[in-house]
């Protein structure tokens, strides 16, 4: 369902995605861990057509991103890692605001769809609120109904968890499952490697730019020798060694 | 209260700039030097005619210092005022609204040491523009009366004590306003700040009376033109302080004979600023604390608004229209937006009633010639007033998706048709306004049919050029990570824009000029246009389609290339 080939990105001379190569299959959670400023949101980002690739391509449903731009961003649904949405609109406006994008009707269905998802996250109280008096969760709540409106093939989430209580977090990680189960690929970017071995199929580890390992839980651990969690075998493959000697504060 | 903290807080401001500059890319820096150009093309152009009006004053005895002392006053007590409304305006942004006030607020800093720095951000932001381009209007009268350097001391130390007097005041007056109104109610707050603002601009018109000026022979004596120039002035205002000690350093008069005006001057500037910080102990935090408070739940007008906008977003399709409810909705409900609705206002009543006074009949110039003259300025003077309207409105358009941009450029929509949608909903209201303006001043200076008609269609083509130079470069520099919008019109694209609307209608006016001679005189004098003349005419029309359909087509294109690449 997506396939990254050679996916590269450039900032003034600074190569933060380097030859990236990905193939996600249909109904697959796909969880793409790394260390801070590793390339991760940069990829999510040119996956969601807001940044341009230096070099390479990105193919969704076999189309590519550059040749067929609408056709593809109306198959994805996207969650950015910070919500930023339209302050002065209300939830239920903003939700109508995006189905309008899609070119999603004013029909009933889409109506109910709407509401279905608002009452699914939690919202359906807070849906006649300016999204200004929304907290940082329910804005998040919120922007992940919005990725979900136009029943997308992909669901491109770039840290889905940050700022979300433990229920909302449970409803985020059934719905990954669900939509999955439906046929839906999700790929998400994630710090929590509690939630990556939860939730995701298969996984991989971005550092400096380039994939340093990928396949499934299993796989890595059989790959780099380590038995234990998830974060063992993160912490061995990115800066595991020079962590574990770092010394601790109290020892200052 | 120590310096250093103070220091400190002001500091984020200027690193942050000279960041900007320093870390910006060539063509960044080639930008701002295109601009920097253009902003002296402009102030020179104002120097220009200053001078001119200036000379041409100096001309005319007994009266002519007269008049260049009361245009001097006239001119700084537009600035002052003007400065004390920008100062409210501002003020309400840097002392309550503004996003990094809950980090200044939890810092271990006195109340004292934050609302001076912001009080300071208030007075850069609200005084760098009427001071850059007022400067050259004053070094006019420096090329003009030949003063020594006294003058130009002056100049710059009484220009900043108006500065500060004006912060004063407008910092005072929002702290009362914004402690006596909740801090829900600050779209009634606002509200009434616009409302005194037309009211203040309306006594200010018609203190001066500019159309005196005009015609000084109309008067029966010298005498009487004499006394009545001098009526608005009164020796309570710091404008008239500053007036007069800039005409004595202008007329070389001894600097003792204006220390006086400079010591009132400056003491009224260092009282209001401690009576600020006093007023400031009491008022600022409870404020700001109050603009803190949960939003109110919307109610009011919700269907109304509901109506407005399914009417207006039918003709535009489902994606289209999705977006320009969004705008509509957003701008009614963003006080920053809708309240400048009603300086639109302000700006048009000012301007037509400028024409509903003008003597006409006093003038000395056969009455048809002047009505047209003034009908062939007025149009350029429309075209002013659009352009500042749409710097307001459309130039921010794009910019209007702030942090939230991200939700366009990941959606099916095609940029090119999210472009051209904004223009196509601006467009309408703007030719509607532009022509409303143009027919009811030319209505009001009685000029002839073909002007009407000539000025009406010069105006029609303008408002496509005008309103595409607005939406392209506004795409072409946006600002999607403003904490207030209203801003961004006062920004680098925004100057840059005004500069070059001013351009493309001067250039539009000048294509014009020659052609609409040859037909006015022919009219009057009865004679008959030769062939070259007819060749001329035609050209001339047709350049102003040729440049009005570059200013449709070229921004447009610059812009959406822009958005495209934007990251």
């Amino acid at each position: 369902m997506i396939k990254l080939i050679d996916l590269t990105k450039e900032y003034r001379g600074l190569r933060a995605v380097n030859r990236v190569n990905l193939v996600v299959g249909k109904g697959t959670v796909f969880g793409f861990l790394g260390p801070n400023g590793a390339g991760k949101t940069t990829t999510i980002k040119m996956m969601a057509g807001i940044l341009k690739p230096s070099a390479g391509r990105i193919l969704i449903n076999h189309r590519d991103l550059a040749e067929h731009p609408t056709l593809v961003k109306g198959w994805v649904g996207f969650v950015p890692d910070r919500p930023f949405v339209y302050e002065k609109l209300s939830g239920l406006e903003f939700l109508r605001f995006i189905a309008g994008l899609y070119r999603l009707n004013h029909a009933e269905k889409t109506e109910n769809h709407i509401l279905e998802l608002l009452e699914y996250f939690d919202l359906v109280h807070w849906k006649d609120e300016l999204i200004e008096s929304y907290s940082h969760g329910m804005r998040q709540r919120l922007v992940m109904c919005s990725a979900l409106i136009h029943r997308p093939k992909v669901v491109i989430v770039d840290e889905p968890m940050v700022g979300l209580d433990p229920r909302a977090a449970r409803i985020v990680k059934n719905t990954f499952r669900e939509r999955a189960a439906l046929g839906t690929t999700v790929f998400m970017s994630t710090h929590s490697l509690e939630v990556a071995e939860e939730v995701c199929d298969e996984i991989a580890i971005i550092q400096e730019g380039r994939i340093i390992a990928q396949g499934t839980p299993e796989s890595l651990r059989a790959k780099t020798g380590v038995d234990g969690n998830l974060e063992h075998i993160f912490l061995k493959l990115t800066e595991g060694k020079s962590i574990a000697h770092k010394p601790s504060f109290s020892s200052h | 209260m120590p310096i250093s903290r103070l220091s400190l807080l002001i500091k984020p401001r200027f690193m942050g700039f000279r960041n900007q500059i320093r870390l910006s890319g060539k063509s960044r820096r080639r930008k701002a030097l295109v601009l920097a150009g253009l902003g002296l093309v402009f102030c020179g152009i104002i120097f220009f005619l200053s001078a001119r009006v200036l000379l041409h004053f100096k001309s005319v005895e007994i009266i002519g210092d007269l008049l260049s002392h009361h245009l001097l006053s006239m001119i700084l007590l537009t600035f002052f005022s003007l400065l004390i409304f920008s100062h409210i305006i501002t003020a309400l942004s840097n002392l309550y609204l503004s996003g990094d006030l809950q980090l200044c607020h939890a810092m271990p800093v006195s109340l004292e040491e934050v609302f001076i720095s912001r009080a300071a951000f208030t007075l850069m932001d609200s005084s760098w523009m009427p001071m850059a381009f007022g400067l050259p209007i004053f070094l006019a009268y420096g090329y003009v009366y030949r003063p020594g350097p006294g003058f130009y001391l002056a100049l710059i130390h009484m220009n900043l004590a108006m500065a500060v007097i004006a912060a004063g005041i407008g910092i005072l007056v929002t702290m009362i306003l914004v402690h006596v109104f909740p801090a829900q109610r600050t779209r009634d707050l606002i509200m009434l700040l616009s409302v005194m603002m037309l009211v203040f601009l309306y006594f200010l018109f018609r203190f001066l009376r500019p159309e005196r000026l005009v015609n000084p022979e109309s008067f029966f004596t010298v005498a009487q033109y004499m006394s009545a120039l001098k009526a608005p002035q009164s020796s309570y205002l710091p404008t008239q302080w500053v007036s007069d000690t800039l005409w004595a350093a202008l007329n070389g008069a001894r600097p003792g004979s204006y220390v006086f005006n400079i010591a009132l001057t400056w003491t009224t500037a260092a009282a209001l600023f401690f009576i600020n910080v006093w007023a400031a102990r009491g008022l600022y935090f409870e404020g700001y604390s109050k603009s803190q408070e949960a939003k109110k739940r919307f109610s009011a007008g919700k269907r109304l608004l509901d109506y407005a906008v399914g009417v207006l977003t039918r003709p535009f399709g489902e994606d289209l229209g999705a977006i320009i409810g969004k705008d509509v909705r957003t701008f009614f409900r963003d006080n920053s937006q809708w309240s400048q609705l009603l300086l639109l206002g302000a700006l048009i009543v000012v301007y037509v009633y400028n024409f509903s006074v003008l003597p006409l009949d006093k003038s000395p110039m056969r009455v048809e010639f002047l009505q047209n003259e003034l009908a062939f300025l007025n149009m350029g003077l429309a075209g002013f007033v659009l352009s500042a309207v749409c710097a307001r409105f459309v130039f921010p358009a794009v910019s209007a998706e702030g942090e939230a941009y991200w939700i366009v450029r990941s959606s099916p929509i095609r940029l090119k048709r999210y472009l051209w949608g904004k223009y196509a909903f601006f467009l309408l209201p703007m030719l509607c306004m532009a022509e409303v303006l143009i027919i009811a001043t030319n209505r009001l200076l009685e000029v002839t049919p073909f002007m009407m008609v000539l000025s009406t269609l010069t105006m029609f083509f303008m408002v496509f050029g005008v309103v595409a130079l607005g939406i392209g470069l506004g795409a072409l520099y946006p600002s999607f990570k403003h904490q207030n919008i209203a801003r961004v019109a006062t920004g680098f694209g925004g100057v840059l824009y005004m500069i070059v609307s001013s351009l493309f209608i001067v250039l539009i006016v000048v294509l014009e000029a020659g052609p609409v001679y040859i037909l006015f005189l022919s009219d009057v004098q009865g004679t008959t246009i030769a062939a070259g003349q007819w060749v001329f005419i035609l050209l001339s029309f047709l350049a102003v389609l040729f440049l009005n359909a570059l200013a449709v087509f070229w921004p447009m294109n610059m812009g959406l290339r822009a958005l495209e690449q934007y990251e």
